[in-house]
């Protein structure tokens, strides 16, 4: 058995310990991952318009892109887009008269990779959002006058949030845990930090563990998070019961 | 926007040449790159406050001093190294990385700055506690034929742990195929976990690497045992990566490597990280 006293001191925050670069690690998760998350909700509300009101061209490309990258692995997204990306940069920097390597770096291709494929789930679920309201709320909008911007601000936005919500909660986990695949760019985030140190440290047992248990929490703090936004867009609604068990 | 992934995907190919066409032209190498893995210790790994250290650290700086040029040297995932440095990323790889046919391939290597044999590494109380040890080098067919002969009976039906894309597993494949179980893992961590688990009877890997595997927890119920494999497929050790291209590049790392073998700075940097000499041959 590895001992544990040592392993304590290995990730605290002495001047031998870790402690330090795996809180460093965990907040580069995070930034990364809400990044990702913000480029993917931008992408789902983008698709999602595509598939309930656009037309013809603008649907079927929304549809190509739910197939395709829900199709596909995540890893492989990253791949393309940081050496394909780069690739392409630096062909075109030189065709400007450049010289040397053009590229994006780990967090921007990460944001834009796993940003890119939650957000084809994402579009599925604000897709299955709108359409849970009920027709006749919107058309009760219509009827008292409502213009499109304020039923959209009144009626749509808060109502597709309340039927969506938990659907988002769940494309959240699903990135931060995808986030992991990053560290194959080089990037800092937890996962490469656990890897690093392992490999440094030779003690790889008390970096799995230790990371194990970041996750866990960051995971377990999100779930919370989430959970207390249904309660409040659940505001106003009719106690049934188990409805408010949240 | 929608359609960017299968765009950049049609462009990368379409100017993939194109790309590195325009690597080729010569230039005057001022500051240099290079990537290392930044974990796996002895040779490359990161202190607790982040810094890079190790043998491949100290000896960039020894050999860039050398070059006259400034060296950053760079952590990047095992995975990625080799497209890495094709797609221009850094100019250099440093990462033990073996100089191998199958590498050279697709990159240039400097001549080589440490050469370690290959054995496996048991428990003490396992069923290979017992393998002979002897010398071996590949290169040397009838030798090699007449221990893969003494070994196959020895190994047979056992589970052997390597790490995937190595020349340990090469060895494997080309001269145990059939007789062993052989299971991959991504890095030698996992492997080494796997033995002191018993979900493996043995791995293989470099002997430099093992000194770190005995000193670890638990370390002192492992043993190397087996012959000390060299030569053959194995390669001529481990190499500075380089692009293709940069031929230049290749000839200032092996003049300095060189220089380096010749005063004795690798052996000294050698037994400082790994308590044995492991500079090549010659």
């Amino acid at each position: 058995m590895p001992d544990i006293l040592a392993s304590l001191t290995l990730l605290g925050f002495g001047p031998t310990g870790w402690g330090l670069q795996l809180l460093r690690a965990t907040a580069m998760t995070l930034a990364v991952s809400m990044a990702a998350y913000v480029v993917g909700m931008a992408f789902g509300a983008l698709g999602a318009w595509a598939k309930l009101a656009g037309r013809a061209p603008a649907r079927l490309l929304a549809e190509a892109y739910t197939t395709v990258l829900r199709g596909i692995p995540d890893l492989l997204v990253i791949y393309l887009f940081y050496f394909g990306g780069s690739q392409v940069l630096t062909a075109l920097g030189h065709a400007f008269g450049g010289e040397g390597f053009f590229g994006l770096n780990g967090f921007t291709v990460g944001m834009l990779a796993v940003g890119t494929v939650s957000g084809a789930y994402q579009t599925e679920v604000l897709r299955a959002g709108f359409l849970a309201v009920p027709k006749g709320e919107i058309e009760a909008a219509r009827m008292a006058g409502m213009g499109r911007l304020l039923m959209l601000r009144r009626i749509i936005f808060p109502r597709v949030l309340r039927f969506a919500l938990p659907g988002m909660g769940n494309v959240w986990q699903q990135v931060l845990k995808e986030s992991t695949l990053i560290s194959v760019t080089g990037l800092v985030e937890l996962m490469r930090q656990i890897h690093i140190g392992a490999g440094s440290t030779h003690d790889a047992f008390a970096f799995y563990v230790c990371g194990f248990a970041l996750y866990l929490a960051l995971t377990t703090l999100s779930g919370v998070v989430f959970r207390a936004w249904e309660g409040w867009s659940l505001r106003g609604e009719p106690r049934v019961a188990g409805r408010m068990a949240a | 926007m929608i359609r960017l992934p299968r765009l950049l995907a049609l462009a990368a190919i379409a100017v993939a040449p194109l790309a590195l066409a325009a690597q080729a032209s010569a230039k005057d190498w001022k500051t240099i790159t290079i990537a290392t893995e930044g974990a796996f210790m002895p040779y490359n790994g990161h202190d607790a406050s982040g810094k890079l250290v190790g043998f491949e650290i100290d000896l960039a700086a020894d050999l860039c001093a050398r070059m006259k040029v400034t060296c950053n040297v760079v952590a990047q995932d095992w995975d990625g190294i080799i497209p890495g440095l094709n797609a221009g990323k850094f100019d250099a790889i440093m990462a033990a990385m073996s100089i191998t046919p199958k590498r050279m391939d697709v990159i240039n290597f400097s001549r080589p700055y440490t050469q370690s044999p290959s054995t496996f590494a048991v428990m003490k109380d396992g069923p290979l506690a017992n393998l002979p040890v002897s010398r071996l080098s590949l290169d040397d067919e009838a030798a090699t034929e007449a221990a893969v002969k003494v070994l196959t009976p020895l190994l047979k039906g056992k589970v052997i742990g390597v790490q995937v894309s190595t020349i340990q597993a090469d060895l494997l494949a080309k001269y145990f195929k059939g007789a062993i179980e052989v299971r991959t893992y991504k890095t030698t961590e996992e492997h080494d976990l796997d033995l002191q688990a018993g979900r493996v009877d043995a791995v293989i890997g470099s002997t430099s690497y093992f000194v770190s595997t005995l000193a670890k927890p638990g370390g002192d119920k492992v043993k190397l045992a087996g012959p000390l494999f060299t030569g053959g497929l194995l390669g001529k050790g481990a190499g500075v990566g380089l692009r293709k291209a940069d031929t230049d590049l290749q000839a200032m790392f092996t003049t300095a490597i060189s220089a380096a073998l010749a005063d004795g700075t690798i052996k000294k940097l050698s037994l400082q990280w790994f308590k044995t000499d492991i500079s090549p041959a010659n």
